[in-house]
């Protein structure tokens, strides 16, 4: 029993989902995937995290977040193939850097509008990044993208790794994701992380108690910039290319999809359950059906209709229901998940 | 300044469609609060539809002049698409009175399920739409030579512009749509059909995007992707002429048709990156769009 409350702490679930993706290597092979599709799932849920500290825990709806993940990935080709690097950490700092810096910059336009207006600016900037992207075509080559770059090795010292390997490079992308899930945890759960819950609450309330929420709002959006030009770079090494496809607005418009269909407005775990949902429906259903995104798009429409908390809470939902039927004694406040407006509720 | 003319007058033309295309979005985005990001997808749709109502017509060419199927589609394709929007309104009763964003994720999700329901059923590959010869071709004036399609697709988007404003600013229904928006409970208690009312003002609004993607079918082609290619710039210039405003948004596509216009004569590469970079102009400067009135849109 001792143990079963452990799983329910974050500590617990924390530890589950990293060792869920540890072993991950281990049997996936026999359920009938491939070792990448692990890499893509790792990288795509640091993307969901970063994402979701903008939408999910400061309310700022992004649909433009691709821009930061495509920065990323150029800044580590770029540096790649025109100045000839050879180093790993600088490359992914590069990636951090200047997927913060667009951030940060488009923020500076953002920080004050609200609402409708801040979606739209996103959308706007988005397209600028993408356009950009296409259009400088002595840094980018367009449409064709940038090709043949190296899984640079991971050096510690005296010590390097290989990472051409998609097993290696796998773990190597795993560290990268535990890193970054325990610092947003961390971040989340900092006086700062309080301050943008409240502000995602009631923007008016917080700036009378005394905060600048603007200067907030630009910090929060451009970490969570930052960690998806990070995920960008991490990215471009996974495909050993970058391409302009990840700016535009369908794939902006695909990581609001995956966090919100995992619940993250609700929760800190929803946009790792939502990515892992988005590669596992891509691979199940994309084997029976060209359109699968029919289906996960009318499975997004119910989410959003009848479950806006999303896989996580459904998942509540049910643990509440088992709770009520086999926990009576235990007398646990049944937790109503469904309060009319979730998005005014605070994240478990 | 006189070589400027002819780029003004291809902008202003371009402009008037831009507005049209943005006229049933500002119509739902102005009387119920709701971003449709839809928009796109059913004006494809119906472009789509015009091409199975032109195929129908096919072999009665002989009794029936090329004008008239035309005309048809651009009457029974919007309607065939208001059905559709009318399903989708009934869908998302369960968001109003929520956040907007889940009205916007919804439509959202919906513009993805009819963008792949075309590809389905009509694949990826591009048609074209023909057009009667009466409009099609090009006319001379003055030095210059000028498509007549499009000099019919200006004038129809004015119309169509005046139609839309005449029947919001100077009827009953008008007045009625207003106040629904307005103050929906006084509304009700007058008596009025609120919910009818706004499934009808949601039909009429993605029938005008139909209409759009008929008119905008020779000038862009039909493909599935065309959606993204007029709901980006709708949104936009919904925005840039500010939410709520009808006048607004007719400006702000006049804005952006000139924005296109002249940076596509001067700097080609530039022109669709140009209108993006107008729209945060202004934004920056001023929080509403150009006309843009206080709305639960912006809170």
């Amino acid at each position: 029993m001792k143990l079963l409350r452990m799983v329910g702490t974050d500590f617990g679930k924390m530890l589950f989902v990293l060792l869920f993706f540890a072993s991950l290597p281990f049997w996936i092979n026999h359920v009938g995937f491939y070792q990448y599709i692990g890499v893509e799932i790792l990288i795509w849920c640091t993307y969901a995290m970063a994402f979701n500290l903008a939408l999910g825990y400061t309310g700022l709806p992004s649909f433009g977040h691709g821009a930061f993940l495509g920065v990323g990935a150029y800044a580590m080709a770029i540096y790649q193939l025109n100045f000839a690097g050879q180093s790993l950490w600088l490359g992914l700092s590069f990636a951090l850097l200047f997927g913060a810096m667009a951030g940060g910059l488009v923020a500076l336009f953002l920080s004050h509008r609200r609402g409708i207006y801040f979606a739209l600016m996103t959308v706007a900037f988005g397209q600028v990044f993408w356009f950009i992207a296409i259009k400088w075509r002595s840094l980018t080559k367009g449409e064709d993208g940038l090709l043949n770059l190296q899984r640079l090795p991971a050096q510690f010292g005296l010590i390097s790794f290989n990472l051409d390997e998609n097993f290696s490079y796998y773990f190597f992308t795993l560290a990268v994701f535990a890193f970054t899930l325990i610092m947003l945890w961390i971040l989340i759960h900092s006086p700062f992380g309080h301050i943008i819950q409240a502000l995602k609450q009631n923007e008016m309330r917080t700036r009378f108690i005394g905060y600048d929420v603007r200067v907030f709002k630009w910090i929060s959006f451009t970490i969570s910039a930052g960690i998806s030009g990070l995920a960008g770079g991490m990215f471009a090494l996974a495909q050993q290319s970058a391409f302009p496809d990840v700016m535009n607005l369908q794939w902006s418009g695909i990581i609001v999809m995956m966090v919100i269909i995992g619940g993250g407005l609700v929760s800190f775990w929803g946009p790792i359950v939502g990515t892992i949902f988005y590669f596992v429906a891509r691979d199940l259903l994309g084997a029976y059906t060209e359109t699968w995104m029919l289906w996960f798009g009318l499975t997004f429409m119910l989410i959003i209709l009848f479950q806006p908390e999303g896989l996580v809470g459904i998942w509540r939902k049910v643990g509440a229901g088992l709770n009520r039927k086999y926990f009576q004694a235990a007398s646990i406040p049944s937790q109503d998940v469904s309060l009319p407006d979730s998005s005014l509720q605070q994240i478990k | 300044m006189l070589y400027l003319i002819p780029h003004l007058i291809n902008g202003i033309g371009l402009g008037l469609l831009f507005a049209l295309i943005a006229l049933g979005f500002t119509l739902i985005v102005g009387v119920m609060e709701l971003i449709n990001l839809a928009h796109g997808s059913l004006f494809a749709l119906g472009a789509y539809f015009a091409l199975v109502v032109l195929g129908v017509f096919q072999p009665l060419q002989e009794i029936t002049s090329p004008l008239f199927s035309y005309g048809v589609a651009l009457v029974l394709a919007p309607l065939g698409v208001a059905v559709v929007g009318m399903g989708l309104e009934v869908g998302m009763r369960r968001t109003y009175g929520k956040d907007p964003l889940y009205g916007l994720l919804f439509t959202f999700g919906a513009a993805l399920v009819i963008e792949e329901a075309i590809r389905v059923i009509w694949g990826s590959v591009e048609y074209s739409l023909d057009v009667p010869d009466l409009i099609s071709g090009s006319i001379l004036l003055g030095n210059l030579i000028y498509s007549k399609y499009r000099i019919f697709a200006s004038f129809f988007s004015i119309i169509l512009i005046v139609l839309v404003w005449y029947l919001i600013e100077r009827t009953k229904m008008g007045a009625i749509i207003k106040a629904g928006a307005h103050d929906s409970e006084m509304v009700r208690a007058l008596g009025i059909n609120i919910t009818r009312l706004r499934l009808f003002v949601f039909a009429f609004g993605t029938a005008l995007a139909a209409i759009a993607g008929v008119i905008m079918a020779p000038i862009w082609g039909i493909r599935p992707h065309v959606g993204v290619d007029a709901v980006i710039p709708a949104f936009l210039i919904v925005v840039l002429g500010g939410v709520g405003s009808f006048w607004g948004s007719v400006m702000a596509g006049l804005m952006v048709g000139l924005t296109a216009g002249l940076t596509g004569a001067y700097a080609s590469d530039w022109s669709i990156v140009s209108i993006y970079i107008l729209l945060i102009v202004v934004i920056t400067f001023r929080r509403r769009g150009l006309f843009g009135k206080a709305s639960k849109l912006d809170i």
